[in-house]
């Protein structure tokens, strides 16, 4: 990940994003039998089968791929917990629903490569969809009414949706510094707003899967 | 006011729209029969067990309109739309004969009193009698202008009452055909609505028949002269539309098109109770024992009302006129009332708490009637306050217990049906579950795998699959045509049976192996006359119960070895290895509603029984899971939740290991799988279910087990709960090492796992002994520091005590010490008086104790913090010291465990054996290497090997707590012509001869 994106611009690919989800944890049920695995992020196991166990997403996909375990879709991967989230974010102009900060990723991830252990997959998907576009938008209006501070503070904003707004609140904000005080950091902005765009144009190479 | 309502569950469902539904109880109130007229098949349901699903009759082509059950419940006649009347077998439901057919469809049946005729009646102009026993029509009453939708035969045997939908009442003499009396409008006109049927009722003794009334009313005619007697008028507000008798005449339930059932006291003329319905109840029966009235609506959704009848009145089962009183069974009249009170609480309970049932009906206004007397108001007033305030606080406490009990046997918490009349459990095999129509269901489900079963019309379909699909064989899913209900896995094979069906489908038992070096080595064995009851399956044996109480057991390769009688009914069977164990009913449950049970062990290839006894269960519940432990422990889990694990201790006892009650979330039920030493491997079910459906696959949860301890005062039930099961482990693996060392087996890995668990052990009673300090508890204290296998540990201890600044303890423990000490040099010294004592011993504490001057030179270099006492034969020791010294560096990191090693101390008798046992001392060690490669001990002899090792061995095996096990050296005690036994594991048993 390090390899892949500036270090001194926080904007990662879709890509780089998920790669960091694949940390979070699920529960899988192994359907075979196997010593712990002791790992630098720590030890997950013991496998043994119809039994379940807490192991990193990217680990859980790796077993599934291998047909070696079903994924269980976390709670809130549920149509009713969705239904209410989605109700939630419809009527609360301002704020967000607690959801996952890597609700984006992890369900992709299990639409991806778990379809056949979430039941009502279609269900799911769609108002997965739903709740994104709903966030989406709502973020894109709150930002239309910020005005000059420092900070912006939202809660419940999860990886994906920070991820795409954080080079626009962040020129902003170093905008509105700027215009609040002309005389101190031009470069800064100059600097940085050159190397977002660079950022931003430049062709990534895709993360190996 | 009391709380009290029916609740009604789905029964048959295909009716969009409201049709008419009947609804009948059996003689003895064991079954309970349904039919719907949208719905070609007819439902025999045990209101025991209303989980189980209903036996479904399918013959009809069209919806079932009509039902009636011979007086001895032993033929159930079916009408339907189709146009045919069926008769079956009851309680089997076996199809017997078309017994005649109509032109349009069958509205109306009736028995005669003695069962030998059945009127039938529909949209075609007569009513035909017909013989049961040949069939043949005795005669055809013509005369209703409208399609009969009533018919009642006089329970005096001399007339036949029919009705017909536009409200014309005729009665007919039997003998001579002839039309009595023709009442012509006295009922309602039900117009072309086939969900409405006029119904009439004679009262059981004869004298009086009810009709509907135009006037929302129920009009009684008189038996002979047909004259209107009197009415019963009150709140119903439309139509009635069926009406039904209580067993001795003196209440009677009516339901109306206002979806009301009103209960009516035909003495006072009044109504004494009522319920409102969400849909119209067109059929009700009320139990032929018992105080209940099983209802059914338009819907086809069934119930039972409990406790009808107030119990200050007379229960309506009471007193039934003499002519009736010869079919029923006199017996069960007489536990009736005590019965009843458990009745009336359980279903009170369970309808607090079954917001999650459909169909709630809404609970009975208590309105009185205004006219009836002040008194007597106030009289009944009270009767219900007491009672609903009893129903109220007995279901707040029960709610748990009741509400699990029942939801094992109800899955939808629907209704609580009975269980008045305790009945002997059914034969079930471990993790199965019951056969859901169109759906699958389990016939097994253990720690390997589990077998599925889907009913299709002609055939079964059955799939095997293992949990570890990595490793477990591949099974190719089978068609069944033998309709198995029973089976049982293991790793080598599967084994089948099902019960017989009829006569044509014999009981079969099929075993299938997974994998074999000869084709076609799956074996079938069919029963004439008998039936498999229960199978299970083990390490070369298949064993199956059958009906007979046969205990057959076969060889995986179908060769009939043994047949034995059982002492009584088959509970269920398990098998693990060479042990198969058996639950057996050992008489009729107690009127408390316990199970009578007892189980055998046998061991298969020793054909020995190794233990015999009586299956503890909790009071009231019965058995829901057999087997073994994954370490071969039988076990057993009960409908409250307490899992039960056998073991030897004290002559062979059930400890109970798990109890659900302490263990539950609100709303869990644990179907269980298996277990091991310390986890119990379940389903958790989420109420009211009780067991698992196929899909999703279910998911294995593991829970501890714990002993249900009392509180402390302590407050440390989580160690206190680990201590006993330390000890449980630990007198396990002893008697695992006992019939191993018997058996002249290898015991070293069970050796280590028993250091193990002594070492896990005493840090337990450390942290015991640490929570008695701080509590005060001192005496406890010292009881447990006695309990401490290692010296170490007592040690510890001691200087945890001086910690803690209570000298007195200390001073407590330090006796202790001492004595533990001194006890033991006492046996060293008796058992071999010539031997030479020589200890290293910790440098600590221990320098208080009395020990003798020769022991303390040898302390002279306290090189080792850890304490290893050691006694040596004097020749080696100089020589030996060195080296010791360096390996000793080592165990010192291996904590505990090591710890165990060398506090275990060894005498050498180098005098005596020296001589004799060098020549076969050295293969000794290299067996030992062999066996233990992680022992860092062994390095010492391996690299010494020139040197002559010898084993000397304390003679008796009683060392001390911390020693328990010996292995047995023969070589040594044939040389020397003493027993001896020594621990291969332990370094400090070697001395060296040069």
């Amino acid at each position: 990940m390090a390899g892949q994106s500036d270090p001194h611009i926080s904007l990662f690919s879709a890509e780089e994003v998920e790669f960091m989800a694949e940390d979070e944890l699920i529960e899988i049920v192994p359907n075979m039998r196997m010593d712990p695995l002791n790992f630098i992020c720590g030890d997950f196991g013991p496998f043994l089968p119809q039994i379940a166990t807490p192991v990193p997403l990217w680990l859980a996909v790796a077993l599934k791929k291998r047909g070696k375990c079903a994924i269980r879709p976390p709670l809130w991967m549920s149509v009713e917990k969705l239904t209410q989230v989605l109700e939630g974010e419809r009527d609360s102009q301002g704020a967000f629903q607690a959801l996952p900060f890597h609700y984006v990723e992890i369900s992709r991830l299990l639409f991806d490569h778990a379809r056949d252990d979430i039941p009502d997959m279609y269900m799911v998907r769609s108002l997965i969809e739903d709740i994104r576009d709903v966030r989406v938008h709502k973020v894109e209006t709150s930002l239309e009414k910020f005005s000059g501070t420092s900070a912006v503070k939202i809660p419940n904003l999860s990886a994906m949706e920070v991820n795409i707004i954080r080079p626009f609140v962040g020129r902003a904000l170093q905008a509105f510094y700027k215009h609040d005080n002309p005389e101190k950091i031009p470069d800064v902005d100059r600097a940085s707003s050159g190397q977002t765009r660079v950022a931003n144009n430049e062709p990534r190479r895709p993360l190996r899967r | 006011m009391k709380i009290k309502s029916v609740k009604l569950r789905e029964a048959h469902k295909g009716s969009a729209n409201a049709s008419f539904c009947s609804i009948l109880w059996d003689l003895h109130a064991h079954h309970l029969v349904t039919a719907s007229s949208s719905e070609p098949s007819i439902s025999i349901h045990d209101p025991l067990l209303p989980s189980n699903p209903p036996r479904v009759l399918r013959h009809h082509r069209d919806g079932v309109t009509a039902l009636a059950l011979s007086p001895n419940s032993t033929c159930l006649a079916s009408g339907s739309i189709d146009h045919s009347v069926k008769l079956y077998k009851f309680p089997g439901g076996e199809f017997e004969t078309n017994i005649t057919r109509f032109t349009l469809p069958i509205r109306a049946l009736a028995f005669n009193k003695s069962g030998s005729m059945l009127a039938a009646a529909g949209d075609d102009e007569g009513i035909k009698l017909i013989n049961t026993i040949d069939g043949s029509i005795a005669r055809v009453l013509k005369g209703h202008r409208g399609p009969v939708t009533g018919l009642a035969f006089d329970p005096n045997g001399e007339y036949l009452a029919s009705i017909d939908s536009i409200g014309t009442v005729i009665y007919w003499e039997l003998q001579s055909g002839r039309t009595l009396y023709t009442l012509k409008g006295v009922a309602p006109d039900t117009g072309s609505d086939t969900s409405i049927l006029n119904v009439l009722s004679w009262s059981p003794d004869g004298e009086t028949l009810a009709v509907p009334g135009l006037k929302n009313d129920i009009v009684m005619y008189d038996r002979d002269t047909a004259e209107k007697l009197f009415t019963l008028r009150g709140d119903h507000t439309q139509h009635i539309c069926f009406m039904s008798w209580s067993p001795n005449g003196k209440y009677i339930a009516t339901s109306s098109l206002d979806k009301q059932i009103l209960i009516w006291d035909v003495n006072r003329k009044q109504d004494i109770d009522r319920q409102k319905f969400d849909d119209r109840i067109c059929c009700m029966a009320w139990k032929p024992v018992g105080n209940a009235l099983a209802v059914i609506d338009v819907m086809g959704k069934y119930g039972v009302w409990e406790s009808v009848v107030p119990s200050s009145m007379k229960s309506p089962t009471e007193d039934i006129p003499s002519s009736r009183s010869k079919n029923s069974n006199g017996l069960l009249f007489f536990d009736e009332e005590d019965e009843e009170d458990q009745e009336l609480s359980m279903s009170g309970s369970l309808s607090d708490l079954g917001e999650d049932s459909h169909g709630e009906s809404e609970p009975p206004s208590r309105k009185r009637l205004r006219k009836q007397p002040v008194i007597d108001d106030d009289q009944h007033e009270d009767v219900y306050n007491e009672l609903s305030s009893c129903t109220k606080t007995e279901s707040r406490k029960k709610v748990h217990r009741i509400n699990k009990e029942s939801s094992d046997k109800e899955r939808d918490g629907s209704r609580s049906m009975m269980t008045y009349r305790p009945k002997m459990q059914e034969a079930f095999q471990p993790g199965s579950t019951p056969p859901l129509p169109g759906k699958r269901n389990f016939l097994c489900y253990n720690m390997l795998g589990s077998i599925t079963t889907i009913k299709h019309d002609e055939y079964s379909h059955i799939e095997i699959d293992f949990h570890d699909t990595s490793t477990g064989p591949r099974v190719p899913p089978m068609t069944d045509h033998y309709g198995f209900t029973m089976a049982s896995l293991n790793e080598n094979g599967s084994v089948f049976a099902n019960p017989c069906k009829g006569e044509k489908n014999m009981s079969t038992l099929m075993y299938r192996p997974f994998s074999s070096w000869a084709n076609n080595s799956e074996w079938y064995m069919r029963f004439e006359g008998e039936e498999v009851k229960a199978i299970a399956l083990g390490g070369t044996w298949v064993a199956a119960v059958t009906s007979l109480n046969f205990l057959r057991i076969y060889m995986d390769g179908g060769l009939q070895k043994h047949i034995l009688s059982l002492n009584g009914p088959v509970v269920t069977a398990a098998g693990f290895k060479d042990e198969l164990a058996i639950v057996t009913h050992v008489s009729d449950c107690l009127p408390s509603n316990e199970q009578m049970l007892e189980f055998r062990i046998f061991n298969i290839s020793k054909g020995t029984q190794p233990f015999k006894g009586r299956l503890p269960l909790t009071p009231g519940s019965y058995l829901t899971w057999f087997g073994f432990t994954e370490e071969g422990q039988l076990s057993s889990y009960d409908s409250k939740g307490v899992l039960r694990v056998f073991t030897s201790q004290y002559g062979g006892n059930w400890l109970p290991l798990f109890s659900a009650i302490k263990e539950r979330k609100s709303g869990e039920n644990y179907w269980v799988v298996g277990l091991n030493a310390s986890k119990l491997f379940c389903i958790v079910c989420k109420n009211p279910d009780s067991f698992p459906q196929v899909h999703p696959k279910p998911v294995l949860t593991l829970l501890n087990l714990s002993f249900p301890l009392a509180s402390s005062d302590l407050g440390e039930e989580a160690l206190e709960n680990e201590f006993m099961l330390n000890n449980l482990h630990l007198s396990q693996i002893q008697k695992r090492i006992e019939v191993m060392t018997d058996e002249g087996l290898d015991t070293t890995s069970l050796d280590d796992e028993a250091f193990d668990i002594e070492a896990a052990q005493d840090r337990c009673i450390f942290r015991l002994i640490a929570s008695c300090c701080n509590g005060d508890k001192l005496v406890r204290a010292t009881e447990l520091v006695k309990l401490l296998s290692v010296e170490k540990s007592v040690r510890g201890a001691i200087q945890l005590a001086t910690a803690l600044k209570l000298p007195i303890l200390a001073e407590r423990f330090n006796n202790i010490l001492e004595e533990r000490l001194q006890s033991k040099t006492e046996v060293l010294k008796t058992s071999l008086p010539r031997s030479n004592h020589d200890r290293n011993v910790k440098t600590d504490v221990a320098a208080s104790m009395a020990l003798p001057a020769t022991e303390r030179s040898e302390i002279s270099e306290p090189t080792l913090s850890t304490s290893s006492a050691k006694l040596s034969a004097p020749l080696l020791i100089k020589k030996v010291k060195s080296s010791d010294r360096v390996k000793f560096g080592k165990p010192k990191t291996d904590g505990d465990q090591t710890a165990c090693l060398e506090d275990s101390r060894e005498v050498k008798d180098a005098g005596k054996n020296a001589g004799p046992s060098q020549v076969n001392s050295v293969k000794e060690v290299k067996n030992l290497q062999t066996q233990r490669p992680s022992n860092p001990f062994l390095k010492l002899p391996n690299n010494q090997e020139e040197k002559k090792v010898e084993e000397v061995m304390p003679e008796s095996q009683s060392q001390g707590p911390s020693n328990p096990f010996f292995k047995s050296s023969n070589k040594v005690g044939e040389a020397t012509g003493v027993q001896q036994s020594h621990r291969p594991s332990n370094p400090f048993l070697k001395s060296r001869a040069q």
